[in-house]
């Protein structure tokens, strides 16, 4: 295949797109500072992630990253080991490119009138261009680097609006934390290096030593807070409601999507590359799942809970993300306990699969906040009897959040509790049921405001923006049709689980 | 002979090709379907009779057709795993059976040309399809070669008398009536499932026959000392055996479940010849007879299964004494002639039980059609007090139904006299050694006499005396398509008993107990399931009176030809008269009493509306309260915890830092003290 013709450092060819992208938008936007030609700036990042997206696809299906011994053509290791790509990196590119393809192209409508267009788009890219390098990062320092790349442009990002106060108060605070939780990261790094001398997550597991035993723990656990405060998990997650609810609905979309996404990926590879779980336990007096199966079961649970009431969609879809990022921890939750692969990989179909229908989710609140009809659940009343193709996109996604069988959602939850079963978590089994249940009311509340409850306020047609729909459709589509697909999803999930776990 | 059997399963097919005939094209063809259930039919009778000759050189045909379930689960004695089958089984018994059940389908697939069609009835198409079905049914039910299969018939026998019985769905007491017989008779189904189950999980298998059929399990586990589900194995058998009996009493009417049968007379005529003689209400005896050899391993479940039929048939024929309508009086006889069955084969009768059940399918099905011809002949008018004066008018209905009242009384030489006579005998000999058993045999003998009165009292009420009413002065026609069935059972009512002389060949000591011998494999039959094999399985003692068996022979014929007569005279006396008058008055409280069926029905609705009905209230508001209230207050926590902890989320930024820091010192001091890093 054409692959092995190129150099090694081509295989981080999808990242290098973004980047491009992104500066073809600065070039584009120092030239022309006031421009408004939204048709070239959501263009050309739509351009740049899809062709990122092929890429990474391509790669994926010709072999880079699949063991030789498979055939492929092995995990691709640059500047010595600070990146490398293998079958988990380009899974999560994908997630990560898809996202942001999704994102931009609905960005063109619902950011149409706003100022700040062309650093709204290479902030985007930007960001991307950070969760993208995380996956492949193989290093502490690169893992640090690319997370406070892809971290800052979403501080910014969140509070682009710059009229609208929540939009700011939900930037600063998303601001504050993130510079805390920076902060115990970087510190946890520096205890690591300390216990071990290496940054590099390979040479890491090499040198873990008995004598700094409670040291390299606390470092973990530190880690551990870093990742959390990027996937939103449990204390870490405080930012997240304020954030999501001020930040512009592609943005939440893209932050609660493949950030999130991000987050897990450098979480899984640390903790799979760098900390095995078995020398690590001798070293440190114990398993570093207990921490992740405590996590699991209270972000669950907290997420759940606090999203049952809320009177605010988009709020609602914030703790709900809080939750699903508790159902995605149990992919660490249950390593250790025979099959890795399959645990892991039931984690990596739910990002997966959550990509399409929480970003749908969060792509049908730009919509409605592009019609202006209100962020409660009573404002969206009777919306379907207006605009029912969007409704109906929108009941794939709360069904599918909720796990209901014939939609993505079920399966991969699905995957997700046989996993921890089999791994012996009856607990987190358990707490992935009861959450679940808990979950279907307020998503199927959302639902019932919109198919059945009369709207408040008599409303005039509603405008349907070709951006937005098509995201939001071709979400919905992907949602529905992961089902038939799902065969070479999952094994490429185990497979890429495989990689890092062996 | 053998390559008949390849055609064993369309002695089922046929009818039940004609079923989708009927209700597809049934509109289209002439008759309305008749022509296609009386061909379908007609090949049934035909292959059976095939199946018969088969059987009689010597063969049997054991063949399993379909296999649609296996299981893992072992039973509690078999190794192995239990397979769910559908399979064909044809031995004396069921070769037998088949013949019975496919001539009485088709005599009254033929009856109804004259009752449905000649009468311009409506929905005819379905008619004739609910009777494919119907014989489709007990044809399969009646080969099935295994417990579960039988039972799957066996409700779809139900599933179809429901249908037949509210056939006249307009009205407003067919649909009542057909409801009550599928709900009573379901009742009694629900023992037999729970029993097949319990017997499919204890021995692992539900084959009626074979090296590792049930029977054979049961008695290998009886002899072996077996514990079985905590019980000793009689026990286990009898509890098993009983559950299973459940469905039998339901089926066959026996106290208390016969309440259903006496309203199914709300069907047409002729279904009721179908459901008394051949279908419905035999499959439950035959049901006895198909596992006896189970019930053999058991005194105490033969006990209760011949005290049980001779009390039916007392308590039935006393309520047919004061009956008015011709229907009800033959409903109530076919409650008590099946209660002589089920006390022919609970005191070991297997032969005379079965005799009885063929007899009777003979003799019940002249009656119902012969009652049906009545119908026709009085405008669809039922009440015997309204009739009179047919005997010349319809020479033939009246010569064709004395000969099955002649059966019904018992009254020698009718084939009803020598199977009725069989079972008595059969009974007595029990009887002189265990009390349970003479009290069975009493009220069996004791019926015999009211058996004779209301026959009698039937026939003249009916044909005797002058018309007491215009239809009867002026009766309708009758053609040949009623008179041609009608003769077929005639002459066979009169000459069935021959099948079985036991009497006659006991005293002469002529071998002609053709049907003793049929039974007993002396033609062909598997050997565990002969007469002579649960004669050996039985623990009873006899005796005889005097010591000889002639002299119990004929004090026992004497007593019942005695009795016989004697009711018979008394109804010849009291209503054989030109005028007849109700004599009920006479019988004062009694009276009451008997037309209320023993105030059964009330007891029955009582059941349901003053004990069911509060437990199902209660049920409710226990699900109204405590379930519903266990749902609503986990919901309500669910809200409340909810609200709580939304409140966390205070909005100040501070307070965000404070809990991020105090949750992950938390989980710090959690895996810290795990792993020991303070140490």
């Amino acid at each position: 295949m054409f692959p092995i013709e190129l150099s090694e450092w081509a295989a981080l060819a999808p990242v290098y797109i973004l980047v491009l992208s992104a500066m073809v938008l600065f070039v584009f936007d120092s030239i022309n500072p006031r421009t408004t030609n939204r048709a070239f700036l959501a263009g050309t990042t739509t351009a740049g992630s899809l062709a990122a997206l092929a890429v990474a696809v391509w790669f994926l299906l010709a072999g880079v990253g699949t063991p030789q011994a498979d055939g492929g053509f092995g995990a691709i290791s640059l500047f010595d080991g600070q990146l490398v790509v293998d079958q988990l990196a380009l899974f999560f590119i994908v997630v990560v490119t898809v996202v942001t393809s999704l994102v931009s192209i609905a960005s063109y409508d619902y950011m149409k009138g706003h100022t700040y267009q062309a650093e709204y788009y290479t902030l985007t890219l930007l960001a991307a261009t950070g969760m993208a390098t995380m996956a492949a990062s193989n290093s502490l320092v690169t893992i640090f680097i690319a997370l406070e790349l892809a971290s800052l442009p979403s501080y910014a990002l969140v509070s682009i609006l710059k009229d609208n106060r929540g939009s700011i108060e939900g930037g600063l605070k998303y601001f504050l934390i993130g510079a805390l939780s920076s902060a115990i990261f970087v510190y946890g790094i520096s205890l690591v290096y300390g216990a071990t001398g290496f940054m590099q997550l390979d040479a890491i597991a090499e040198n873990l030593d008995a004598d700094y035993g409670p040291l390299l723990g606390l470092g973990i656990l530190m880690l551990i807070g870093g990742f959390a405060f990027k996937t939103a998990s449990v204390p870490f997650h405080f930012w997240a409601p304020e954030a999501y609810e001020g930040a512009p609905a592609p943005i939440a979309a893209f932050l609660s999507s493949a950030s999130k996404a991000a987050g897990f990926v450098i979480a899984f590879r640390v903790f799979t590359t760098a900390f095995p779980l078995e020398p690590t336990a001798s070293v440190i007096g114990v398993d570093w799942t207990v921490a992740f199966i405590i996590l699991a079961i209270v972000t669950m649970t907290i997420g759940n809970f606090a999203a049952a009431t809320q009177t605010n969609v988009k709020r609602m879809l914030a703790y709900s993300s809080v939750g699903h990022a508790g159902y995605a921890l149990i992919g660490l939750a249950g390593l250790g306990a025979g099959a890795n692969d399959v645990v892991m990989g039931a984690a990596l179909m739910h990002l997966f699969v959550y990509g399409f229908m929480n970003t749908g989710a969060f792509l049908f609140v730009g919509l409605a906040e592009h019609w202006g009809v209100g962020r409660t659940f009573e404002d969206y009343n009777g919306l379907s009897a207006k605009a029912p193709i969007a409704c109906v996109a929108m009941t794939v996604f709360m069904f599918s959040l909720a796990g209901i069988p014939p939609f993505g959602g079920f399966f991969s939850k699905y995957f997700l509790f046989t996993a921890s079963i089999d791994a012996g978590l009856l607990f987190v089994a358990a707490a992935l049921v009861i959450n679940s249940a808990l979950s279907l009311y307020y998503y199927s509340r959302l639902v019932k405001a919109l198919w059945i409850e009369e709207p408040v306020l008599e409303r005039e047609s509603l405008s349907q923006p070709v951006g937005l729909y098509a995201a939001i459709v071709f979400a919905a589509v992907m949602t529905v049709v992961v089902l038939p697909g799902f065969g070479p999803v999952a094994d490429a999930a185990v497979d890429a689980a495989a990689a890092v776990v062996a | 002979m053998e390559e008949f059997f390849t055609y064993a399963p369309a002695i089922a097919l046929l009818p039940l090709a004609a079923f989708v005939v009927a209700l597809v094209f049934g509109d289209a063809m002439p008759k309305k379907g008749a022509i296609a259930g009386i061909f379908a039919t007609a090949g049934s009778l035909g292959l059976s009779l095939l199946m018969l000759a088969a059987v009689a050189s010597g063969e049997v045909h054991h063949e399993t057709y379909y296999e649609w379930a296996v299981g893992d689960t072992a039973g509690h004695t078999a190794a192995e795993g239990i397979a769910f089958t559908f399979g064909i089984l044809i031995d004396p018994l069921s070769a037998l059976m088949l013949v019975i059940v496919s001539l009485i389908a088709l005599l009254v697939h033929v009856f109804s040309l004259g009752y449905m069609n000649a009468e311009g009835e409506k929905g005819l198409p379905r008619y004739y399809a609910e009777l494919g079905l119907f014989t489709f049914s007990m044809l399969a039910f009646v080969f099935a070669d295994n417990l579960l299969m039988a039972f799957m018939f066996f409700e779809l026998v139900g599933l179809c008398s429901y249908l037949l019985i509210g056939f006249w769905f307009r009205t407003k007491s067919a649909p009542s009536a057909a409801k009550k017989a599928f709900l009573v008779t379901r009742f009694g189904d629900y023992f037999f499932l729970v029993g097949v189950v319990a017997i499919g999980a204890t021995f692992g298998t539900l084959a009626f026959a074979g090296d590792g059929s049930f029977v054979a399990e049961a008695e290998a586990a009886l002899d072996g000392g077996e514990t079985l589900f905590g019980f000793d194995a009689e026990t286990w058998i009898t509890i098993t055996g009983l559950l299973v009996l459940g469905g039998v009493i339901g089926k066959s009417a026996q106290f208390p479940l016969h309440t259903w049968l006496p309203d199914a007379m709300e069907g047409p005529t002729t279904v009721s010849a179908l459901i008394h003689a051949a279908t419905m209400v035999a499959a439950g005896v035959y049901l006895v007879a198909r596992m006896f050899g189970y019930y053999a391993l058991s005194p105490s479940a033969l006990a209760i299964i011949a005290f049980v039929g001779g009390f039916t048939a007392l308590f039935a024929a006393t309520m047919a004494v004061v009956k008015d309508d011709i229907k009800q009086v033959l409903a109530y006889s076919t409650i008590s002639q099946y209660g002589y069955m089920m006390l022919g084969l609970g005191v070991g009768g297997y032969v005379a039980g079965v005799f009885h059940l063929m007899n009777h399918a003979f003799f019940k099905a002249l009656l119902f059609l012969g009652a049906g011809a009545v119908i026709i002949l009085m405008h669809h008018e039922q009440d015997m007090w309204k009739m009179g004066g047919l005997k010349n008018k319809a020479p033939v209905t009246y010569y064709t139904f004395l000969a099955g009242a002649l059966a019904l009384a018992g009254i020698i030489p009718f084939s009803g006299f020598w199977s009725k006579d069989e079972i008595l005998y059969d009974a007595i000999i029990l009887g002189l050694e265990s009390n349970v058993f003479l009290a069975a045999y009493a009220m069996g003998l004791l019926a015999v006499f009211f058996t004779g009165f209301y026959t009698f009292r039937m026939v003249f009420l009916t044909f005797h005396g002058e018309p007491r009413s215009d239809a009867a002065e002026d009766p309708h026609g009758i053609g040949w398509s009623v008179k041609a069935p009608l003769v077929v059972l005639g002459v066979l009512s009169l000459v069935a008993g021959v099948a079985n002389l036991a009497p006659v060949g006991k005293l002469l000591d002529l071998d002609i107990m053709f049907l003793e011998g049929w039974l007993d494999g002396e033609y062909g039959g598997l050997e565990e399931l002969t007469y002579g094999f649960y004669g050996d399985m039985l623990p009873y003692e006899t005796a005889l009176i005097g010591g000889s068996e002639e002299t119990t022979l004929l004090v026992a014929a004497a007593l019942s030809l005695g009795l016989a007569f004697s009711g018979a005279g008394l109804a010849w006396k009291l209503y054989n008269v030109p005028e007849p008058t109700e004599h009920t008055q006479r019988l004062g409280g009694a009276r009451d009493v008997l037309r209320s069926n023993y105030y059964q029905d009330e007891v029955q609705v009582w059941l349901a509306e003053g004990v069911t009905l509060p437990v199902a209230r209660a049920a409710d508001r226990f699900d109204q309260t405590v379930i519903d209230g266990v749902v609503n207050g986990v919901s309500s926590v669910s809200l409340f915890g909810s609200s709580w902890l939304k409140r966390i989320q205070t909005g100040l930024v501070t307070n965000y830092a404070a809990l991020l820091v105090a949750g992950f010192i938390g989980l710090l001091l959690v895996l810290g003290v795990y792993g020991g890093w303070f140490l």
